[in-house]
């Protein structure tokens, strides 16, 4: 069963990546973030480790949103949806195979994005890559659990976008104040920043929606 | 010809009425019982409807969570109309907490917005049951949109008390209203607050059964409208 879960996030990839539509708009959205608030400072002035952490989750929460309505809307034509609904599995392992396609899509999306962090608002220096790397993968599983189970939800709606975003980012907003500091600790010299706690809250978001989203997802991904 | 001369009044009817009245003597508690606040002057008694205000748009937001979870379990539609009921007095009672904090905050603390997190989760709170109220308007298929409803009214709650957590974590310069060891109510401004509390609390319990038969008659009305 475990495996079915695979089966679909490779699906998914397969169909995101072969036409790439899904993955570059979110990509340059997000780029397109990162440049124009680097231009909220005046020139030879410093962006904070603060204000880009908060840029860089910025960025990442409006993928998060494109992301699981590309992945959502794969099963819009012909009726694909009912197809994966009759699939001899459990509801709860579509909402773990579009979880774990949109990580992957997310992260492909964050490798372009720390770059951009670091040339537009000059954040060149990062203190302990792997606990930085680490710390976003614990807050991307928070982003993609919440995005996974509510992504279904304005599926078939003309203002999926937007329905979306009111939605999901003010549900997001613990775990994104949760990523900013931990961004502004590892940006900055590495203090400042109560880490654990902030590891701790990281932890308990994810923990509660992977588990509401676990018990919910047939709610919302039924079919009416 | 009999004529039924007697006024009867309704639960909901009965609850307003005794809301308006207890509302009414808390103004004599706010006004002339409790004493003026030494710092602040007068402007200290927005407290008095901040704080319920608040405190009752907080129950109203769990209210949606309890029937979402009961609509979830049951499929009752009349526990859907309980959710957004609720959601829409936990909202408007959330602006009200809203607008008369940053009063508050205008004199107390020189701004009208900080970003305290206690400010920022009720703000937060606020745009969540906005976005609540624009999902339920904005799905035309009324069986999917109470289901998704429920579902949010349930994850909406869930967050609360992270956003409580991190209100400890981050900088806050919210006074503290109950402390043990200092800045603490003066026992006077203490029972003002219970009174205040209370009244509203009358009230809020009235709009909620309006509101409610309210959407009742409204689905009523539809369903016979497309029969």
């Amino acid at each position: 069963m475990r495996i079915k879960a695979l089966d679909l996030m490779a699906k998914d990839l397969r169909l995101v990546f072969s036409d790439g539509a899904g993955i570059v708009q979110p990509v340059l959205l997000g780029l397109i973030l990162v440049f124009v608030f680097s231009l909220s400072t005046p020139v030879g002035e410093e962006v904070s480790a603060q204000a880009a952490a908060a840029i860089f989750w910025l960025a990442t929460s409006f993928a998060v949103i494109l992301v699981f309505n590309t992945l959502y809307s794969l099963e819009g034509a012909n009726q694909a949806r009912i197809g994966l609904l009759l699939a001899p599995i459990p509801v709860q392992y579509i909402w773990i195979g579009k979880a774990l396609s949109g990580l992957v899509l997310l992260l492909a999306a964050q490798l372009f994005f720390l770059p951009a962090i670091v040339v537009f608002l000059g954040q060149d220096e990062m203190h302990s890559w792997p606990a930085a790397l680490g710390s976003i993968m614990l807050v991307n599983w928070g982003l993609v659990a919440v995005g996974s189970l509510l992504g279904a939800m304005s599926q078939g709606h003309s203002a999926r976008d937007s329905l979306l975003s009111v939605v999901v980012f003010p549900l997001l907003v613990p775990v994104l104040l949760a990523g900013i500091s931990m961004g502004a600790y590892f940006f900055g010299d590495g203090s400042g920043e109560d880490l654990g706690g902030w590891l701790g809250l990281v932890l308990a978001f994810n923990a509660l929606f992977t588990g509401a989203a676990l018990l919910l997802f047939p709610f919302i991904y039924g079919e009416y | 010809m009999n004529v039924n001369n007697s006024i009867t009044l309704s639960p909901a009817g009965a609850l307003a009425l005794a809301g308006g009245l207890s509302l009414a003597l808390a103004q004599y508690f706010i006004w002339i019982y409790a004493p003026v606040e030494a710092t602040m002057g007068l402007v200290q008694k927005i407290f008095y409807l901040h704080l319920p205000v608040a405190w009752w748009g907080l129950i109203c937001f769990f209210i949606v969570f309890c029937a979402s979870i009961g609509f979830l379990l049951r499929r009752s539609p009349g526990m859907d109309q309980l959710a957004v009921s609720a959601a829409e007095i936990g909202l408007l009672y959330s602006t009200l907490a809203l607008a008369t904090g940053s009063l508050w905050a205008r004199v107390s603390w020189n701004t009208w917005w900080t970003w305290d997190p206690r400010l920022s989760t009720a703000l937060i709170m606020w745009f969540i049951y906005a976005g609540y109220l624009v999902l339920r308007q904005s799905i035309e298929n009324r069986r999917k949109m109470r289901m998704v409803a429920a579902v949010l009214g349930v994850v909406a709650f869930l967050n609360v008390p992270l956003v409580f957590l991190s209100a400890r974590m981050w900088r806050s310069i919210h006074p503290a209203v109950f402390a043990a060891e200092e800045g603490g109510l003066e026992p006077e401004m203490l029972i003002t607050v219970i009174v205040c509390v209370a009244a509203l609390g009358l009230l809020t319990a009235g709009l909620l059964l309006f509101r409610f038969r309210q959407r009742n008659m409204q689905d009523r009305v539809r369903d016979l409208y497309i029969q």
